[in-house]
């Protein structure tokens, strides 16, 4: 048989490593976006309990550094090994069909998986406009139950009263519903989790999650813009 | 009286024959193997098997195929099974039993001691294949499952699905890969062997074409084994594969190979029938059909109502009325006689007319759907892709085809033919299967010949040959080669009238109207002379398209149909010659008056081996005289 | 009915190719695609010009020989049919047909729409087997093999490496030919003693053969002729696994 590589190298750049990094990682980010989400839904039991969480969350201290820094490296790379995948398979076609078309059922080639890297990087831009506005954007205080905590309430009312932020967030997170409806079911198919029994349910089940995810992060900037809360 | 030919076959019982064959045969010292070249032509079971086989025992290999991978060859598309004399359903088999259930359905043209070796490998195979991780299908146990196929009494077939040749050739195949991958093969897909060189008498190389650029190669080797396939494309439309011929096997026999028993054709009885005059090639439906269908056709001729239409008593279940023991299951040349009789008779159906029904009414309505289904699913589905008609609806059409080749180069006890250091294996030869084959056992032959017989007959041949040191510059390769690049030349330059495929097909309704479920001594001499003007007119009006320096098919098959017109000749001749009813063979002057077959034991127990001259009009007859030892004739009886 | 037909026409492997139109008439519905293909190149020699080159053997779907992307559509519209068993009565009188090679960095083009798939032969030359030598096999019934394994081994085993999966799929993945193979012998006892070397040496060779990466698409699994499911690509990936964690050097 041929000699293979080291196998942290074949983890890393072996087709199959890639996938089961893309699929791992996938996978946490989407914990952190579920996470993420049924934390901003807080917002709708008031400011102070939303505050309270978020403070909750920053007081972990170095247990949410660590947590911070590996969704950082996750996800760095994850955007490495979804761009070296795409382009190593656009090199795999140099010369494209003049007519091309899915023959359907079982394909699950559609909008959201042609579309994963577009998408992606949608969400990676996103992220650093995200940052820079809520992390590390203007810090306000305010007390409650007598502990001094930043006032991330009004943070977000004072941002998504603009129409650019209260528009533009459920778009993106349209996008990201877009990725998640794919990239759920791919992930767990990508790791080797999957089997003929439940692929097919599971693929429904990656819709209503993305679906899901995309719909619970978009209420709340609406919300605040009309004023429902 | 013709001379005759001696098959070297190893004194002492038949049941000791190969044991003490294999003990005393010459040995090739292992250090010693790896200066030995052994040419493969083929990559089908045979092929395949006895290159993976050779090279783990450390010969160099050079393997050769036409298509763009060795897995492609036409035994990919074997379905029903192989046979083995396991006994595993305990249902009283044995080697003996599967010997002379092989050499009875040859109608005892075969010869003895080949079959009952390859009854003796026959389970080693199935050993060998499960151990490369064939799929055979298996009980709930966990054990391997059998089943019973046509002409035996016992339970010995095992199978994968519907698609046994594909699971054992992808196993031979995957062998052979892993030599590949070891340097001990090396593997020349998309080439055509073209010819064969002689150098001293003995088989030295090949010329072959790479059929991507064009180029004539020659290769060199200490041997050269044939395992090229049958050539049941001789009659255009058949089961076989587009590119299966007889190109190597008949340039063989143009540099010496006798040719045994080239009439000796088998036609299966249940395939779809032609649809029009694009047809390019039949389909084989598996017999097992006619367990539950049954054959009929209207009583009168031009009778045009659809089948629904027609009453019980306008029908006519011939093979039922016939031969009422054995019914719809009289084997495959009986039934597929009789199918074509009642379409002489303008009892056809369907558009063409050529066609019989083959009706599941009955076995639905007492079986039910469901049970047919889950016997038949597949083919049905086969079916009604092809024809677009549903089977569980309307009554099958089905007819018979040209489907396996018993006849090939005439090889020894060793598998070598009449020229030194040529070996013939699988259905390229003639040896096991006489004038009729079993089914399920054309697998078994190719693999016993690649995996277990020809390791030891080559060793033999090698280490008691002393060979000269030549190189591919040699003469006779030069000479070899200046003649396979004339022919294709000639070929090219005729730009005449008419396609390589009209002449096929033209060739092709010759020998299927003639030379084919049923023949007589008229229809012989005058399928003679007129293959003869068609092959004359061919090399004066062919018209081949493009020329040879790149992928050019047309100019492949018309390589292919050159050789096949004059395969088509010695066919007939050879049954013009055998004043006798056997098998695969049908002379109409040699039947009962019920239509059944009468052999000529007294005076026909033999192979004709065709002599191939140069200068003389007429191939020279040589004969193998079968001496039948162990078992006795009998005359088969379906009634 | 009457067919037009714009093919992919290449001369060679380093010529840049270009589509030609053709019609052909007097189409019988019960014509098989390739058979279309035979009359358009009877009426192409006859007129003096040279004939469209596709490879094909069996007829029946079982060689692997046969691959044209039909319309967009690797063996054409009809699911589990190679296209040597596609049938004119799918298609309408005076519809235009598009054929085009396989497309992919790991197939190129030989002449028209014949590809080179040797690449496939080289990753089952990786480790698609059994290292068994002849004669070295214990009885066949020795080993006991559970039913529906062997059933699930065999849907696996009747891949025919005709290579539409690699058309088919966006990437240019031979994700599942390799996958077919790697399952089909990872199912089986006899596949076990060599199974952690198997995958990591054939999922190297697939990649270093030009083939894409696997974005799931599972375009493959729809229009593979037998129907190979994509649940092969993850137990390769669970194979793959295995080799990560084994002892097995690389
Ligand atoms: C539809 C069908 C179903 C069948 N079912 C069964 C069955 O159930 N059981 C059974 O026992 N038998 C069956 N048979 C018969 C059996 O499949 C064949 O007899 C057997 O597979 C032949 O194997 P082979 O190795 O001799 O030749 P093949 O498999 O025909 O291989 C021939 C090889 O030679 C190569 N070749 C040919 N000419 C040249 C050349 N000039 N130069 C270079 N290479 C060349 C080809 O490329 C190919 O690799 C069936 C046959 C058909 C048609
Ligand atoms: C930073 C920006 C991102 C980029 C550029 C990106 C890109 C990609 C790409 C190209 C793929 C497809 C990989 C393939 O084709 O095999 C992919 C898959 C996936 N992505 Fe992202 N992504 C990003 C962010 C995210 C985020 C934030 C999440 C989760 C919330 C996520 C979840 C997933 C999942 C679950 C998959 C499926 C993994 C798999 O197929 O194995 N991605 N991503
Ligand atoms: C409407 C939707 C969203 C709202 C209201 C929202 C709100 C917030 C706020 C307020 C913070 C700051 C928390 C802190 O600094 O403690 C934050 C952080 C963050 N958000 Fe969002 N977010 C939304 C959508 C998203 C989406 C879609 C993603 C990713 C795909 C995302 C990723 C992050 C990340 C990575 C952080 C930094 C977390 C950390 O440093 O621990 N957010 N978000
Ligand atoms: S997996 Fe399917 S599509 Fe791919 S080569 Fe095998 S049979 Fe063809
Ligand atoms: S279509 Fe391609 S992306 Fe993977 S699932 Fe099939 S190989
Ligand atoms: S020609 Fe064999 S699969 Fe189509």
């Amino acid at each position: 048989m041929t000699q293979t590589r080291s196998k942290l190298r074949s983890l890393i750049t072996s087709q199959v490593g890639k996938k089961l990094l893309t699929g791992i990682t996938g996978l946490a980010l989407v914990v952190f976006v579920l996470e993420h989400m049924l934390g901003n839904l807080q917002f709708f039991a008031g400011d102070d309990a939303y505050n309270a969480y978020a403070h909750f969350l920053i007081s972990l201290g170095p247990v949410l550094w660590v947590v911070e820094i590996t969704l950082l490296v996750f996800l760095l790379t994850h955007m490495g090994l979804g761009i070296n995948i795409w382009i190593s398979s656009r090199r795999a076609r140099s010369s494209k069909y003049l007519k091309s078309q899915s023959v359907g059922e079982p394909s699950h080639q559609t909008m959201s998986s042609r579309s994963m890297l577009v998408t992606g990087l949608i969400i990676g831009i996103f992220l650093v406009i995200h940052l820079a506005s809520f992390k590390y954007g203007a810090y306000y205080e305010t007390t409650v139950n007598g502990t001094v905590m930043r006032d991330l309430a009004r943070l977000m009312r004072l941002k998504f009263h603009n129409p650019a932020y209260a528009f533009g967030y459920p778009a993106v997170v349209l996008i990201l519903a877009l990725h998640l409806r794919h990239g759920i079911w791919s992930a767990f198919q990508s790791i080797g989790a999957m089997r003929p029994s439940i692929s097919v349910p599971a693929y429904a089940l990656s819709g209503i999650f993305g679906v899901g995810i995309g719909v619970g992060f978009l209420i709340v900037p609406i919300a605040i813009y009309f004023d429902w809360v | 009286m013709p001379p005759v030919l001696a098959p070297k076959v190893p004194p002492g019982r038949l049941e000791e024959k190969w044991d003490k064959y294999k003990s005393r045969v010459k040995l090739v010292n292992p250090a010693n193997k790896r200066n030995h070249t052994v040419l493969v032509v083929g990559t089908g079971l045979a092929g395949a098997s006895a290159a993976a086989t050779l090279a783990e025992l450390g010969y160099r290999v050079k393997s050769f195929c036409i298509q763009d991978s060795p897995r492609r060859a036409h035994s990919i598309a074997a379905q029903g099974g192989i046979n083995a004399a396991k006994n595993y359903p305990n249902d009283g088999d044995t080697i003996w039993r599967l010997f002379y259930d092989t050499i009875k359905g040859g109608d005892y043209r075969s010869r003895e001691a080949n079959v009952y070796r390859l009854a003796q490998v026959s389970n080693e195979i199935i050993d060998q294949c499960v151990a490369q991780g064939v799929p055979f299908a298996r009980e709930y146990g966990g054990l391997l499952d059998n089943r019973s196929f046509g002409g035996a009494q016992v339970s010995r077939t095992f199978y994968a699905r519907g698609q046994t040749g594909q699971q054992l050739l992808l196993g031979a195949y995957q062998a052979m890969s892993r030599q590949v991958a070891e340097g001990n093969v090396e593997m020349f897909a998309r080439r055509e062997m073209l010819d064969l060189v002689l150098v001293d008498g003995h088989a030295r190389g090949i010329v072959t074409r790479n059929l991507v650029t064009g180029q004539i190669e020659r290769h060199l080797g200490d041997a050269v084994l044939l395992c090229t396939g049958g050539y049941g494309n001789v009659y255009y439309l058949s089961t076989n594969a587009q590119n299966s011929n007889v190109t190597a096997a008949w340039r063989c026999h143009r540099r010496g190979a006798f040719f045994a028993n080239p009439c000796f054709t088998q036609i299966h009885p249940t395939c779809i029938p032609v649809s029009g005059d694009y047809q390019s090639k039949l389909t084989l439906m598996s017999e097992s059909l006619r367990n539950d269908g049954r054959v009929w056709v209207p009583k009168n001729p031009g009778d045009e109502r659809p089948p629904s239409q027609i009453p019980e008593e306008d029908r006519d279940y011939f093979l039922e009325r016939r031969y009422p023991s054995f019914g719809n299951l009289v084997p495959r040349d009986v039934a597929s006689r009789n199918a074509k009789y009642a379409c002489d008779e303008g009892r056809g159906v369907g558009s063409t007319k050529l066609a019989v029904y083959l009706d599941f009414k009955n076995s639905i309505e007492r079986l039910g759907r469901h049970k047919i289904e889950e016997r038949y699913g597949n083919l049905f589905e086969m079916y009604e892709r092809i024809t677009g008609e549903d089977p569980y609806e309307l009554p099958m059409r089905i007819y018979p085809a040209v489907h396996y080749t018993m006849g090939g180069l005439w090889v020894d006890y060793e598998l070598m033919t009449t020229v030194p250091g040529l070996f013939v294996l699988g259905e390229a030869n003639f040896s096991d299967h006489g004038a009729n084959r079993l089914g399920a056992s054309a697998l078994m032959q190719g693999l016993a010949d690649g995996y277990f017989i020809i390791p030891y007959t080559l060793g033999n041949y090698i280490a008691g040959t002393k060979l000269d040191e030549v190189d591919t510059s040699h003469n006779s390769f030069s000479e070899v080669e200046a003649e396979a690049r004339d022919r294709i030349d000639r070929l090219l330059s005729i730009k005449g009238n008419k396609t390589v495929t009209e002449y096929h097909r033209e060739l092709g309704s010759i020998m299927w109207d003639d030379v084919g479920m049923s023949r007589n001594e008229n229809g012989l001499k005058s399928a003679i002379g007129r293959i003869a003007s068609l092959r004359e007119e061919y090399w004066q009006n062919v018209l081949v398209p493009g020329d040879a320096t790149y992928h050019n098919k047309y100019l492949e098959f018309a390589g292919r149909v050159a050789d096949f017109l004059e395969l088509g000749e010695l066919m007939a001749c050879d049954a013009l010659h055998r004043t006798e009813s056997c098998g695969g063979h049908f002379r109409e002057e040699y039947q009962t008056k019920d239509g059944e077959a009468v052999r000529n034991d007294d005076q026909m127990t033999y192979v004709a081996a065709w002599e191939f001259s140069q200068e003389e009009q007429e191939s020279k007859m040589h004969m193998e005289h079968l001496e039948f030892e162990n078992v006795r004739l009998t005359t088969r009886s379906y009634k | 009915m009457t067919i037009h037909l714009s093919v992919w026409r290449q001369a060679g492997p380093e010529s840049s190719g270009t589509f030609e139109n053709y019609t052909v008439n007097d189409v019988n519905e019960h014509m098989s695609f390739l058979e279309l293909l035979d009359v358009l190149n009877e009426m192409l020699v006859r007129k003096g010009e040279l004939p469209v080159e596709f490879d094909h053997d069996c007829r029946e779907g079982i060689c692997g020989s046969c691959g044209l992307v039909i319309n967009g559509i690797a063996h054409g519209p009809q699911k589990r049919t190679a296209a040597c068993q596609l049938h004119m009565r799918h298609f309408k009188d005076g519809d235009t047909i598009v054929v085009e090679p396989w497309r992919a960095e790991g197939f190129p083009i030989i002449r028209d729409l014949v590809v080179d798939r040797t690449a496939f032969d080289r990753i089952i030359e990786a480790g698609g087997y059994v290292s068994v030598n002849t004669g070295n096999a214990p009885d066949a019934n020795a080993v006991l093999v559970p039913r529906d394994d062997v059933d699930r081994a065999f849907d696996y085993a009747s891949c025919i490496g005709c290579g539409a999966c690699v058309a088919a799929c966006p990437n240019a993945s031979a994700s599942l030919f390799t996958a077919a193979k790697i399952a089909h012998l990872a199912l089986l006892p006899q596949g076990d003693p060599e199974r952690t070397h198997r995958v990591a040496a054939m999922v190297d060779q697939m990649q270093e053969e030009g083939f894409g990466d696997c974005s799931n698409y599972a375009e493959c699994e729809a229009v593979c002729p037998k129907g190979i499911s994509i649940s092969s690509i993850a137990l390769m990936r669970r194979e793959y696994m295995k080799y990560l964690v084994s002892s097995t050097e690389a």
